[in-house]
């Protein structure tokens, strides 16, 4: 690497000596001694002149540069201008890059300013979002309380006094719309928690053949309802570590939709279990109407559904396979979905064994 | 072991201690129908109060309430070195974990319920309770 300073030095230092040299030469070579004197003292005044604008000019020109150069890079490094390094010259090509850098500096620190600006307002954005829709969950589960305890004493025979036919039925119609609505706040929350980071999950050794067959129990008169069938396929002897109220949640959001996009008495879902080494592969599969491929990252997205258009048969919020993606990941493992459409779809889930 | 089902408790005398009149009032109406007597405390401050003058079978403490909540009633009660003394049940509307609650449990609350409350197992809580 070339300094400017050394190359200065040495190209004065060399034309000092030639200067100095000639002078010699001349003193030697010279038939007339007192001029050859002369010219000798004066060559040398020049060479020491030479050498003395060398030091001036180097000091004017490398001294600025240096103390830009040592100004940038704390510059680069801490994004501020550093005190100290004032810059004061004469030289023009000098003063301009100090003046441009400087304008440049400022621009740099300003647009920093302006980012963090930024950066504070939107996390102090997401704070007050993430403090908005926990209120605002409590406040919704609140008035629940009272609600269901009214149901659940009118559901009881002579509790509150007697009711007639029509009127216990009323009360079970509000009873099944509350529990939907109280479903529908709990994946709020549990979309919310899973946002945050805050879902916990309590592993205990787990059989997995129960576990299916308890899951069976729950869905069978859905699916006897519906008049679709219901059925299960499974390695025996499979036992997993892991969180298996938060399995069933993964299992009940994929049969109730399965059972939603599968037709009445042609309908056919089924769900398993098959035992692979190191973790186990769930899946819930149905003959229903299928996920068209562009469809199959979408349906896993938050509040995403393929059919949004207000005549929809069924009723959701989309948020049922976020929540089996945030569990399933949370466990450790993958989720994954195959179909074909008007044929079947199916969806797999893979958690580790421990 | 194996416990009978017991459909009744003995009669009770409960503090409920919540802020919304909604919740009390549904819990009052349940509690008074199968033969309790139910005493309101609409904050922490009034329900500590409660607690430190009069002798209740079973306290109801709702653990979300504005200023002096649930977990400061109990923290108080621990600092006095009552908290066991008392027979209390904690709602909470799970905004707080469930490690959360077991740790409550170990530091001497007797049982917790998640809202929506369900009655039937509040019922069953009591019925525990009557019988240690
Ligand atoms: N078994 C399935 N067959 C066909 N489409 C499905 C199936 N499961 C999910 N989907 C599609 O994925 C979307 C998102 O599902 P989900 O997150 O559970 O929300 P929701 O059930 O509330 O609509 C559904 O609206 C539907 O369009
Ligand atoms: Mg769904």
């Amino acid at each position: 690497m070339l300094s400017i300073k050394y190359t200065l030095f040495s190209v004065s230092g060399v034309s000092s000596f030639i200067i100095f040299y000639m002078g010699v030469v001349n003193f030697l070579t010279s038939a007339d001694e007192s001029t050859g004197m002369i010219l000798l003292i004066f060559s040398i005044f020049v060479a020491i002149g030479t050498l003395l604008a060398t030091v001036h000019i180097s000091k004017i020109i490398t001294e600025p540069i240096e103390k830009l150069a040592k100004s940038m890079s704390e510059f680069s490094k801490t994004n501020k201008r550093a005190k100290g390094y004032e810059i004061k010259t004469n030289v023009s090509e000098i003063f301009q890059l100090n003046e441009d850098f400087t304008s440049m500096e400022e621009k740099v620190e300003k647009t920093i300013t302006v980012q963090n600006e930024y950066v504070e307002k939107l996390k102090d954005m997401d704070r007050k979002k993430i403090e908005f829709s926990s209120m605002v969950s409590h406040e919704l589960k609140t008035p629940l309380v009272p609600i269901l305890g009214y149901i659940q004493m009118l559901q009881k025979e002579n509790f509150l006094g007697d009711l007639n036919d029509k009127q216990i039925d009323a009360v079970n119609e509000i009873y099944i719309s509350t529990l939907k609505l109280q479903r529908l706040i709990g994946d709020i929350l549990t979309t919310q928690k899973l946002d945050l980071g805050k879902l916990d999950f309590n592993k205990e050794n787990t059989n997995v053949s129960d576990l299916l067959l308890s899951i069976l129990k729950e869905f069978k008169p859905i699916a006897l309802e519906k008049n679709i069938i219901l059925e299960m396929d499974y390695d025996e002897n499979i036992h997993i570590l892991t969180d298996k109220d938060r399995i069933n949640q993964v299992f009940s959001n994929l049969i109730k939709n399965a059972i939603d996009f599968v037709s009445a008495k042609t309908g056919i879902v089924t769900i398993g279990a098959k035992d692979q080494d190191d973790h186990v592969e769930f899946f819930v599969s149905d003959n229903g109407q299928g996920i068209s491929a562009d469809k199959q990252s979408e349906i896993f997205k938050k509040f995403y559904q393929i059919d949004t258009s207000t005549s929809r048969k069924r009723s959701g919020s989309g948020l049922g396979l976020a929540i089996c993606k945030g569990i399933v990941e949370g466990l450790g493992g993958k989720i994954r979905v195959e179909s074909e459409e008007n044929v079947k779809t199916t969806f797999f889930f893979n958690i580790p064994k421990n | 072991m194996k416990k009978t089902q017991k459909e009744e408790s003995k009669k009770m005398k409960i503090l409920i201690v919540d802020d919304n009149e909604q919740i009390t009032k549904m819990l009052t109406t349940f509690l008074e129908l199968k033969g309790h007597q139910c005493t309101i405390a609409n904050d922490g401050n009034e329900g500590l109060s409660q607690i430190k003058e009069n002798i209740y079978d079973v306290i109801l403490l709702d653990l979300a309430m504005p200023e002096f909540d649930g977990y400061s009633v109990i923290k108080n009660l621990e600092d006095s070195n009552t908290l066991k003394d008392h027979k209390i049940i904690v709602f909470t509307a799970s905004t707080i974990t469930q490690d959360e609650l077991e740790n409550l449990v170990k530091r001497g609350v007797t049982a917790y319920l998640l809202k929506p409350i369900d009655i039937d197992l509040l019922h069953s809580k009591l019925v525990e309770i009557a019988d240690l």
